[in-house]
């Protein structure tokens, strides 16, 4: 119902604004990839049941998904509980873990592994030279460690959070009841925490499924659902984008369904989750301290090796695609900042632009919708998290598909390329807004009103101060995870703007990786510079949104 | 600056919660909306600020139409059961902000800030963040911001039910204090009778929506209109009864078996049933005798001693139980299972219409 005196504030309009706005650059892109798939006379669905490559490429998606979702569970649950419930040596580098996810783009984890346990290797040459000979790291082999060691975090951190929530006074009461302590554990802790284990297996599950950067450099010859997208885009060009569509909408629906599935989950869980003590870590000593402390340690050194390789590659010198390890070389780091810097620069315009507009974007549109409710606020709500279906890929084409020519074309510009980033991230700047918003009290606000400060100036000046560290930690991630976007800009971008993130991926695959490396330490310096700065310098909890 | 309420409608998705009320408030008064939980007293409250459109209806200021103001240009100041302080301001940028938002700036205002503040007691912390206050400080500051803009209303909801018991009383007395001070229309929100007695100039006591009944709190204690008010307001005991002889001097005679009972009478007309109320610190109790035959007869069933007092439950002969509160020397000194006899002044106890 709209009022008379709706129509007089300015919330109503500022919906309607921000509501022409994402339909135009979510819905419209999102209906075009849809539809596209049966449009004109070729209908991409029965050309997809009779292509065995393609069906083919949806199968090994699942079972990657599966494979991947399950390792990172085996991986990431026994190192949270023992973090979690002891203390032993080593434990303070597991702190790190959050940080290493969030700052090594794929592209770089994809990159560093190959450099390690490719065909040219270091540890591949190393095991050759002492007589063993490893599987080739293309395929399968490649693809599930790598995704393994880039995603089990989210379930390491999911489960982190769950354990240290759950009331150890249940497990205590069970004990008095007299099971033994183990398996008042298995009986009373594991059904509280499991819709997190779950919830978080399914987001890794989603990430495997839309995973574009990975998959292109490792698959190979594997046909993956989300390679076979981007070739089917590549490859249709300007014609009509029928087969590209039926992939993205297979993914789309994919992703959806994961997605109710995991909203019910977590849905149920809310009521189980026991508000209360956490237990205190106990520390844990002699050789079982040992052996935990070293597993866990080495998966996190594992999760360094990453950014150890790149640090080396960068000063090291080759020629063409050998590198000479062992001598070093400026000329790396030369042509990224002088030869050829445009990707740097691109890349902080491009980020810089997107975390500026996503945030406002973000701040404003989110009060509306917790703050200043009418009868177009919830379909903001609901089309601001339509990203959260789309993997990149799906969303580059959407983009494409919408603006390469027609009323609005913005192929080949800065705009475009600024638009994927800025959609592509647009959910979890509103999420983090949102929970801050939810935590200011409407009475703060009728204050400022009643002491004479129309609304609009009370958003400025109260709403908007309080929700500034919030904004600043979100403003960080949006920055991070803009900077290191590859599967949505790669699609739009066009000569001349490419980002440091494309322009690895592109080294990688001309096996130029020695310039990789250098873009890419160049690429992770972008990122860790403002975070050291925020949380030094300002004092921010950059996670504390996470 | 008095307030005028005219036939006002309020209605949240089309349930009315306020259904037709009508109020005048003198220039200068300290109104207090009683009643309990959800009977709209908030709402009323924010529709007088402007935060709730009335659906029908109207509201003076004086005699200024304010129904279709926005709230940022009634020139009101409001306190909150929260304190609702920005937290990301100091205390002296707290009381400020409202001077601020009417163009003023520089030593001129910081005075007015400062004279504010040292009015509540909290001279020595403008500085400080509201976080490093205690919860009273915090309400004396949010009091300041209120009072610094001299608004034409001061509008509070439950201001002191975040407090504990012996703050609640000294903050009442700064309310008090401030709003006879400044001579300032103010309308009270609480559902705690014992404020609403002790700080009122006039009380509405509140019932689903409606003003079921206006007064001072002398009248609205002593002579409660209805048994909703009588309950409300104070502690009541209620016996239905039937008037047994309609007196020509205002008195109703009651028997309640064999004992008859003097009451004031209020009802109209030829009806003679009603509610026979008596407040439990009115009785008196004295041991039976076989020739009184004024009062109640009962038999102690229950005793709580209080220090001050003592309260007993009686069981009437048709095992009623009605509430007796003892004051006095030896209050106590009626043991369980004693036979008494209640009594009552026909002037406290009264008969209304059920
Ligand atoms: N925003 C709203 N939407 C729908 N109904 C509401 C809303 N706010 C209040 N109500 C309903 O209106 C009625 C009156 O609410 P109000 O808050 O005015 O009560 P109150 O007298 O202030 O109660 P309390 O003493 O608990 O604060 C209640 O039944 C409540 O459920
Ligand atoms: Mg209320």
């Amino acid at each position: 119902m709209i009022r008379a005196s709706d129509l007089r504030a300015p919330w109503l309009w500022l919906s309607l604004a921000a509501l022409v706005a994402l339909l135009v650059f979510i819905v419209y892109p999102v209906a075009n990839i849809l539809t596209a798939s049966v449009s004109g006379d070729q209908n991409g669905w029965s050309r997809l049941l009779a292509d065995p490559r393609g069906l083919t490429a949806i199968l090994n998606a699942l079972i990657l998904a599966s494979v991947v979702t399950c390792t990172c569970v085996l991986i990431g649950v026994p190192l949270a509980y023992v973090t979690a419930r002891y203390r032993f040596f080593g434990k303070s580098i597991i702190a790190l873990l959050p940080l290493i996810t969030l700052v090594i783009p794929e592209v770089i984890s994809a990159q560093t592994w190959l450099m390690a346990l490719g065909n040219n290797g270091l540890i591949t040459r190393f095991l050759r030279d002492i007589g063993i000979q490893l599987p080739t790291f293309y395929g399968w082999f490649g693809l599930v460690t790598v995704m393994t060691f880039v995603y089990y975090t989210y379930v390491y951190i999911g489960t982190v959070a769950a354990i240290s929530g759950f009331d150890s006074t249940l497990e205590e009461a069970a004990q008095s009841l007299g099971t033994s302590p183990a398996r008042s554990r298995m009986k009373v802790m594991l059904p509280v925490i499991l819709p997190s284990i779950l919830a978080s297996a399914l987001l890794v599950f989603t990430m495997v499924v839309g995973n574009f950067a990975i998959s292109m450099i490792l698959a190979n010859r594997l046909p993956l659902l989300s390679v076979v997208t981007y070739q089917a885009a590549v490859s249709e060009g300007g014609a009509a984008p029928v087969m590209q569509s039926t992939f993205a909408t297979v993914s789309v629906v994919m992703v959806m369904l994961i997605l109710f599935l995991n909203r019910w989950i977590v849905s149920r869980g809310r009521f189980e989750i026991a508000q209360g003590r956490g237990a205190r870590p106990v520390p844990i000593t002699g050789w079982r301290g040992a052996v935990i402390g070293l597993a866990a340690s080495f998966i996190v050194i594992v999760s360094l090796v990453p950014l150890a390789v790149i640090a080396v590659g960068a000063f090291t010198v080759s020629r063409g695609p050998v590198m000479q390890w062992g001598n070093w070389t400026l000329a790396n780091m030369e042509r990224v900042f002088i030869n050829a810097p445009q990707p740097l620069v691109n890349s902080l315009i491009y980020a810089g632009a997107a975390t500026l507009i996503g945030i406002c974007f973000s701040a404003l549109v989110s009060y509306l919708i917790i703050k200043k409710r009418n009868a177009v606020t919830p379909w903001l709500d609901y089309i601001s998290s339509i990203p959260l279906a789309l993997s990149g890929t799906v969303l580059g084409i959407g983009l494409v598909v919408s603006f390469n020519s027609g009323w609005l074309p913005l192929t080949g510009t800065a705009t475009i390329m600024v638009l994927a980033l800025l959609v592509r991230r647009l959910p979890f700047g509103m999420r983090s807004a949102q929970a801050t918003l939810h935590n200011i009290p409407n009475s703060i606000e009728e204050a400022s009103i009643s002491l004479g400060s129309p609304p609009l100036r009370t958003f400025f000046k109260v709403v908007l101060p309080m929700m500034g560290p919030a904004i600043a930690s979100a403003a960080i991630l949006t920055w991070t995870t803009s900077v290191s976007e590859l599967s949505a800009s790669i699609l739009v971008y066009s000569g001349g703007r490419e980002t440091l993130t494309i322009q690895v991926f592109r080294l990688i695959g001309s096996n130029l990786m020695a310039y990789a490396s250098a873009y890419g330490l160049v690429l992770i310096a972008v990122i860790i510079i403002p975070i050291i700065v925020a949380t030094k310098v300002f004092k921010i909890d950059v996670f504390a949104s996470k | 600056m008095g307030i005028d309420i005219k036939n006002l409608y309020v209605n949240y998705g089309g349930m009315d919660v306020i259904a037709d009320l009508s109020l005048t408030i003198p220039e200068g008064c300290f109104f207090t909306l009683l009643g309990p939980s959800g009977c709209g007293k908030t709402t009323l409250l924010r529709t007088i600020a402007g935060f709730v459109q009335a659906a029908k209806g109207n509201i003076y200021f004086q005699s200024q139409d304010v129904t279709r103001l926005p709230p940022h240009r009634r020139n009101i100041g409001m306190v909150f059961q929260d304190y609702a302080l920005f937290p990301d301001k100091t205390v002296a940028e707290n009381v400020a902000y409202g001077l601020r938002a009417r163009g003023e700036s520089g030593e001129a205002m910081m005075k007015k800030v400062r004279h504010e503040l040292e009015h509540v007691g909290l001279g020595h912390v403008m500085d400080r963040h509201p976080a490093a206050l205690s919860g009273g400080q915090r309400q004396r500051v949010a009091l300041a911001r209120a009072m610094v803009i001299k608004p034409q209303v001061l509008l509070m909801d439950e201001p002191l039910s975040n407090l504990d018991a012996k703050l609640r009383i000294q903050i009442r007395e700064t309310i008090s204090d401030l709003q006879r001070e400044a001579n300032i229309t103010t309308v009270f929100v609480t559902h705690d009778q014992e404020e609403a007695l002790s700080m009122s100039d006039r009380i509405g006591v509140m019932n689903k929506g409606k003003v079921e009944q206006l007064g001072t709190p002398k009248e609205i204690y002593a002579t409660p209109r209805t048994a909703y008010v009588a309950d409300f307001v104070g502690a009541a005991n209620r016996i239905n009864v039937t008037v047994a002889e309609a007196n020509a001097d205002g008195t109703a005679r009651i028997m309640l078996g064999d004992a008859a009972i003097l009451a004031r009478n209020t009802l109209t007309g030829t009806s003679r049933d009603g509610i026979l109320i008596m407040r439990p610190e009115d009785l008196r109790l004295k041991p039976r005798t076989s020739a009184e035959m004024q009062g109640l007869m009962g038999r102690v069933v229950k005793r709580q001693y209080l220090g001050g007092k003592t309260s007993y439950k009686l069981a009437l002969p048709d095992e009623t139980l009605i509430n007796v509160d003892s004051h006095g020397d030896d209050h106590d000194g009626f043991e369980i299972g004693t036979d008494v006899i209640a009594t009552i002044d026909p002037s406290k106890a009264m008969v209304i219409a059920s």
